[in-house]
C-alpha cells in the first residue's frame, strides 16, 4: 500500500471513492465543515489501508454509517476525510441454529432485523430510524433503547468484534460462542467509543427466538392521572417490554395527548402472556383513572418504529433533543425539573417518559428558530446544573457549539485520555467528538 | 524479595491501614499463596483493607516500591488468577462483604466486593428480586472475584453473565486514585473492560449490580439419557428450535453416580446421561414451555421425563448439580476440570472428541456442563502420585481445548484465563488481537504491577507471540 496525501486514492480505485467532491455530500458534512474527500471502502483491507494512509499524513477522519446519530456530540476538531462504512455489508455467518449471527458493520439495522426475522429470531437493537441506521454506527453510538430493560442493551448481546485501529491494524476480540471470557472483553469497550478507537467491521451477536405475539396499547391520559399511571405501570405482574409515558411529538407516535399525555405499551411474549398483560393493563389503567386504551397488534411493529424513530425528530431548527439518564424512581422529578426549566425559558416541551430504563428523553422548540437561538444556553445551563447525565441527541448545527453536548464529564475521564491516545495516539478519528474533547 | 526489604514493606503497610489488617509471617501467608489452581508462590504481604481508602494506600505502596498487587476473594478460581506467581501483596476482601444498599424500587444494590454471591439473592429475596448469576461455587465465592472473571454458572443461559449484571463500578486505579465507572455515564465503557480483566486493570472496590424480579412459576425436569452426546444432540436441537430455557445442564453417568451417592437428590443411576432442565416465568407459559421442550426432547431419544414436584425437590437436584465436582472429589483421587465454550450445535461433536481424546490417553473422564451455552466442562480423572497419569493429563487437556477451539469454540467460558491458560491463548488470538488489548493494559497498568503474568501470554505485546500450550494438574471444586 502507497502512502498518498490523497489516501483514499491509494484503495487502487476498488473502493468507492469521490476525492475533493467539493461541495462534499451534505450528510458528511457538520454545519460548514465539509470533509475534504469521501471514501467508501468494499473491503476491510481497503479500511485499514486508508486509515494508516490517514493516520501517516495527520488527516483527520470521521467514521459513517447511516449518519442517524451523528447529531450526537461536538464537530469534529479537525476533519479531512470521511469513512463511509455502509459498503462494507455483507453477512458473513448466519448460524441460525446456534442462534448466533455475524455481519460487517455497516450492514443496516433493517437488514439485520429482517435477515433474522426470516428464521424467528430477533436482536433487540431499538434503533431510530432502522432503514439508515447501521449495526456499527447503533454500537459505536452506545445507544439503548426502551426495550434494555427486558432484553438487554446491545452490548449485551455482543459476542465478537473486528475492528480496525487508526494505525491499520486489525483486530478481533470474543467470537461466535454464547459464553467466552477467553481474553479481554474488548467489544464493550468499543460500543458507545464513538468512533474515536477504531472502525468497527464486523459484529457478532447472540440472537433471541422473536417473540410469538407483539401488541402495542396506547392509551389518553385525563388530568392528573400521570403519577398514578407511572406507579400502576411499574407495579404490574408482567412487565411490558417498554412503557413510555408520551406528552407531545403528536405527529410522530400515533395517538393523541390527553390532558397529561399518553401512556405507550408494548407487550410481547405467548399470545396468552400478551392477552392476560391487557387485561391486567386495563385494570390498572382504570383504576389510575384512565378510560380507554386502543390496541395494536397488526401494527404494533410500526407503531414501535414510530416511536424509537421520535428520539431524532428535529423540529427544523427550532428544537433541540436532550436525553436524561436515571434511576426509574426518579424519573417523575426529573421531568419536573425539566419541565419548570422549559417555562421559565419560554421553550415548549415535550417528552418520552420511559418507565423501566429511567430515560427522559426531552425535546425543546420555539415558534421560531431565532427564539431558540435566544433561550437555549440559558436553559442548557440551568439543566445541566439541576441534573447529571444528561446529553444532547439531536440540536440544529449552529447551536451545537453552544450546548454542552455530552453534560459534565465523568470522573475517569483521564482514563479516557490515556486510552484515546494509546488506541489513537495521532488523533485521527473522530478529534474533539467525544467526551471531553476526545 | 529480601527480607529486610519485605520488613519495610510491610511496616509501611501496617503504618498506612493498621497493624491488624497485614499479615507477613509466613505462617499466616500460606494461605494466601495459592487458589484452587495448583500454582503458588507465598506473597511478601496480606492486607485485609476495611474500605477503598485501604486499598488505595496499599496500591501507592505497593506501586512505590515495586510489588505486584493480587486481589483476591473467597480463591475458588479454578486458573491460578488469585495466586501471587510473583509475589507482592495479596488484597483479601475478606473485611469488605457488605451489603452498602439495596435499592429495591430501582432493582439494583451496591455491594463490597468481598460479599458472598448467595447472600446478595438472600438479601434480595424478601424484596421479591434475586441476582442473577450463580456459579455454582455461590456459597463461598465472592462477587468481586465473580466480577474479576466475569463468572458465569448455569442460569448464564438466559440471564447472563457477571458483565450482562454489573451496572458500575468503583476502583483503584495504578497511582492509588480511586475512580468510579457506571453504564449511564458517557464515555468509553470502562465498567466493561474491568469486569472480566482478572485483576489485571485494578482493584474493584464496591459494585453496582442489577437484581431482578423472581419469576412467578419455576418449573425444573429431568430427563435421562442413552449416553452424553445424545443428550447434547436434545440439547442443541432444543435450541435450534428457538427455545431458550433458563437452564440446560448435563451430567454423565459418572458424575451422577459421584452426586446420588452424597446427595440423594433423585437423579436416574441407571441412565447414561442426565439432562436437567429449567424454565422460569409467568405461569401461563409454563405448560407449553414443558410440552415444547419435551417433545423435542423424547424426538432425540430420552429415555424419561419427568417434573420436580414442588421447591424442595426443585432445590435439592440444584443443590446435586451444583455440588458436582465435589461430590466427585470424594469418590477421586483427583481431577482437573477444562472449561471451554463450542457453538451449540457442535456439542456431540465435541463430546465425541472429549470421549476419544481420553480414551486415546486411557483417562477416565466425568462430564458436567452447562449444554445451553456450549460450555463443556470435562473433568480429568487421575491419580497425581502417577507421574504419567499427570503427564497424560495436561496433553488431553490441551488436545481438547484445541478440539474446541477447531469446531469453532474457545478455551474458557467462565472460568477465565488467569495464570493456567495464558499460553494457550495465542491458539484462539493473533499477536495483532493480544497487542489490543495490551493496549488497554498499557493504559490502566503500565508498571505491570495488577496480578502479573496473568491472562497474557509470556512475550505478549512486547513482541512475537507463539503458542507454549502448558496445562497443570489442579484440584478445583467448582463448575
Amino acid at each position: 500500500m502507497r502512502r498518498s496525501t490523497r489516501p483514499t486514492a491509494s484503495s487502487g480505485g476498488r473502493g468507492r471513492l469521490a476525492v475533493n467532491a467539493a461541495p462534499a455530500t451534505p450528510n458528511y458534512a457538520f454545519g460548514d465543515r465539509a470533509p475534504g474527500a469521501v471514501f467508501a471502502p468494499e473491503r476491510v483491507e481497503q479500511l485499514a489501508a486508508a486509515l494508516r494512509a490517514c493516520d501517516a499524513k495527520g488527516h483527520a477522519v470521521v467514521l459513517f454509517g447511516g449518519g442517524t446519530l451523528q447529531s450526537l456530540g461536538h464537530a469534529p476538531a479537525r476533519y479531512d476525510v470521511a469513512i463511509d462504512l455502509r459498503a462494507l455489508d455483507k453477512l458473513l455467518e448466519y448460524e441460525f441454529r446456534d442462534l448466533t449471527i455475524s455481519v460487517e458493520a455497516g450492514m443496516s439495522v433493517e437488514q439485520l432485523t429482517a435477515t433474522l426475522a426470516e428464521r424467528g429470531q430477533f436482536v433487540a437493537l431499538d434503533a431510530p430510524q432502522a432503514a439508515r441506521s447501521t449495526v456499527g454506527g447503533i454500537l459505536a453510538s452506545g445507544w439503548g433503547g426502551p426495550r434494555r430493560a427486558t432484553y438487554g442493551r446491545p452490548r449485551d448481546a455482543l459476542i465478537g468484534t473486528t475492528i480496525v485501529l487508526a494505525d491499520g491494524t486489525i483486530a478481533k476480540a470474543g467470537g461466535m460462542v454464547v459464553k467466552n471470557v477467553t481474553g479481554y472483553d474488548m467489544s464493550k469497550l468499543y460500543c458507545g467509543s464513538f468512533g474515536t478507537l477504531g472502525a468497527i467491521v464486523r459484529a457478532n451477536f447472540k440472537t433471541l427466538p422473536a417473540p410469538p405475539a407483539r401488541r402495542v396499547a396506547i392509551a389518553r391520559l385525563p388530568e392528573r392521572t400521570h403519577r398514578h399511571v407511572i406507579e400502576n405501570i411499574a407495579a404490574l405482574d408482567v412487565e411490558p417490554a417498554a412503557a413510555l409515558v408520551v406528552q407531545g411529538f403528536a405527529d410522530d407516535i400515533d395517538g393523541r395527548d390527553g390532558a397529561d399525555g399518553r401512556i405507550f405499551l408494548l407487550f410481547e411474549g405467548s399470545q396468552a402472556l400478551v392477552d392476560r398483560s391487557t387485561r391486567e393493563l386495563r385494570s390498572a389503567l382504570g383504576a389510575a383513572g384512565v378510560p380507554e386504551t386502543t390496541l395494536f397488534d397488526a401494527g404494533a411493529g410500526t407503531a414501535f418504529s414510530r416511536l424509537l424513530d421520535a428520539y431524532l425528530v428535529r423540529l427544523g431548527d427550532r428544537s433541540v433533543t436532550y436525553r436524561c439518564l436515571g434511576l426509574p424512581n426518579d424519573l417523575l422529578r426529573r421531568w419536573e425539573t425539566v419541565a419548570r426549566l422549559a417555562q421559565t425559558h419560554e421553550l415548549a416541551l415535550e417528552t418520552l417518559q420511559d418507565i423501566r430504563t429511567g430515560d427522559l428523553i426531552a425535546r425543546v422548540s420555539a415558534t421560531l428558530s431565532g427564539h431558540l437561538a435566544e433561550r437555549i444556553a440559558g436553559f442548557d445551563a440551568e439543566l445541566h446544573l439541576a441534573l447529571p447525565s444528561i446529553h444532547v441527541l439531536t440540536a440544529p448545527e449552529p447551536l451545537r457549539g453552544g450546548l454542552a453536548m455530552w453534560g459534565a464529564p465523568p470522573s475517569s475521564l483521564e482514563t479516557m485520555r490515556a486510552l484515546k491516545k494509546r488506541f489513537d495516539p495521532n488523533g485521527t478519528l473522530a478529534p474533539g467528538r467525544f467526551v471531553g474533547g476526545i | 524479595m529480601e527480607s529486610a526489604t519485605r520488613e519495610r514493606f510491610g511496616e509501611r503497610l501496617v503504618d498506612a491501614i493498621g497493624a491488624d489488617a497485614v499479615l507477613t509471617a509466613p505462617e499466616d501467608l500460606a494461605v494466601y499463596s495459592f487458589d484452587a489452581y495448583s500454582e503458588e508462590r507465598l506473597p511478601s504481604a496480606a492486607v485485609l483493607p476495611k474500605d477503598a481508602r485501604d486499598v488505595s494506600a496499599i496500591v501507592r505502596i505497593a506501586n512505590e516500591c515495586g510489588e505486584p498487587i493480587v486481589a483476591r476473594g473467597a480463591g475458588t478460581g479454578l486458573c491460578g488468577g488469585a495466586a501471587p506467581v510473583r509475589g507482592g501483596v495479596v488484597v483479601s476482601f475478606a473485611r469488605m462483604n457488605r451489603i452498602l444498599s439495596l435499592d429495591a424500587a430501582n432493582r439494583r444494590a451496591r455491594v463490597q466486593p468481598g460479599l458472598i454471591n448467595l447472600d446478595l439473592s438472600k438479601a434480595a429475596y424478601p424484596h421479591g428480586l434475586f441476582f442473577g448469576p450463580d456459579p455454582s461455587s455461590q456459597k463461598i465465592s465472592t462477587l468481586g472475584g465473580n466480577t474479576g472473571t466475569n463468572a458465569g454458572g448455569p442460569h448464564a443461559l438466559s440471564y447472563g453473565s457477571m458483565t450482562n449484571h454489573v451496572l458500575g463500578l468503583e476502583y483503584v486505579d495504578g497511582s492509588g486514585e480511586i475512580l468510579h465507572t457506571a453504564l449511564d455515564d458517557f464515555g468509553y465503557d470502562l465498567t466493561g473492560s474491568l469486569v472480566g480483566s482478572e485483576g489485571t486493570l485494578g482493584i474493584i472496590t464496591a459494585i453496582d449490580l442489577r437484581l431482578m424480579r423472581v419469576p412467578p412459576a419455576i418449573r425444573v425436569f429431568v430427563s435421562a439419557f442413552g449416553d452424553v452426546e445424545t443428550a447434547s444432540a436434545a440439547v442443541s436441537a432444543i435450541i435450534a428450535a428457538g427455545i431458550i430455557p433458563t437452564a440446560l445442564e448435563i451430567m454423565d453417568k459418572t458424575i451422577v453416580r459421584a452426586v446420588e451417592a452424597h446427595y440423594h437428590a433423585g437423579f436416574p443411576l441407571d441412565a447414561g446421561a442426565v439432562l436437567l432442565v429449567e424454565i422460569a416465568g409467568q405461569p401461563d407459559d409454563m405448560a407449553s414451555g414443558e410440552r415444547a421442550i419435551g417433545t423435542i426432547a423424547r424426538e432425540h431419544g430420552a429415555l424419561s421425563w419427568r417434573s420436580a414436584a414442588d421447591a424442595t425437590e426443585r432445590d435439592a437436584l440444584w443443590a446435586a448439580r451444583k455440588g458436582a465436582a465435589g461430590a466427585l472429589g470424594r469418590i477421586a483421587p483427583n481431577y482437573y476440570i477444562q472449561d471451554a465454550t463450542v457453538p451449540r450445535t457442535r456439542l456431540p461433536q465435541a463430546l465425541h472428541r472429549i470421549d476419544e481424546i481420553c480414551r486415546e490417553y486411557k483417562l477416565l473422564v466425568g462430564n458436567v456442563f452447562h449444554a445451553g451455552d456450549g460450555n463443556l466442562h470435562p473433568l480429568l480423572i487421575f491419580d497425581r502420585r502417577e507421574r504419567r497419569q499427570v503427564e497424560a493429563v495436561m496433553a488431553a487437556g490441551t488436545e481438547i481445548l484445541t478440539a474446541c477451539i477447531e469446531l469453532g469454540g474457545t478455551i474458557s467460558g467462565e472460568h477465565g484465563i488467569g495464570y493456567e491458560k495464558r499460553e494457550t491463548l495465542p491458539l484462539v488470538f493473533s499477536s495483532d488481537d493480544l497487542a489490543t488489548m495490551g493496549r488497554v493494559r498499557d493504559v490502566f497498568d503500565p508498571k505491570r504491577l495488577f496480578n502479573p503474568d496473568k491472562i497474557f501470554p509470556s512475550g505478549a505485546v512486547c513482541g512475537e507471540v507463539r503458542a507454549q500450550p502448558q496445562v497443570a494438574a489442579g484440584a478445583g471444586a467448582w463448575l
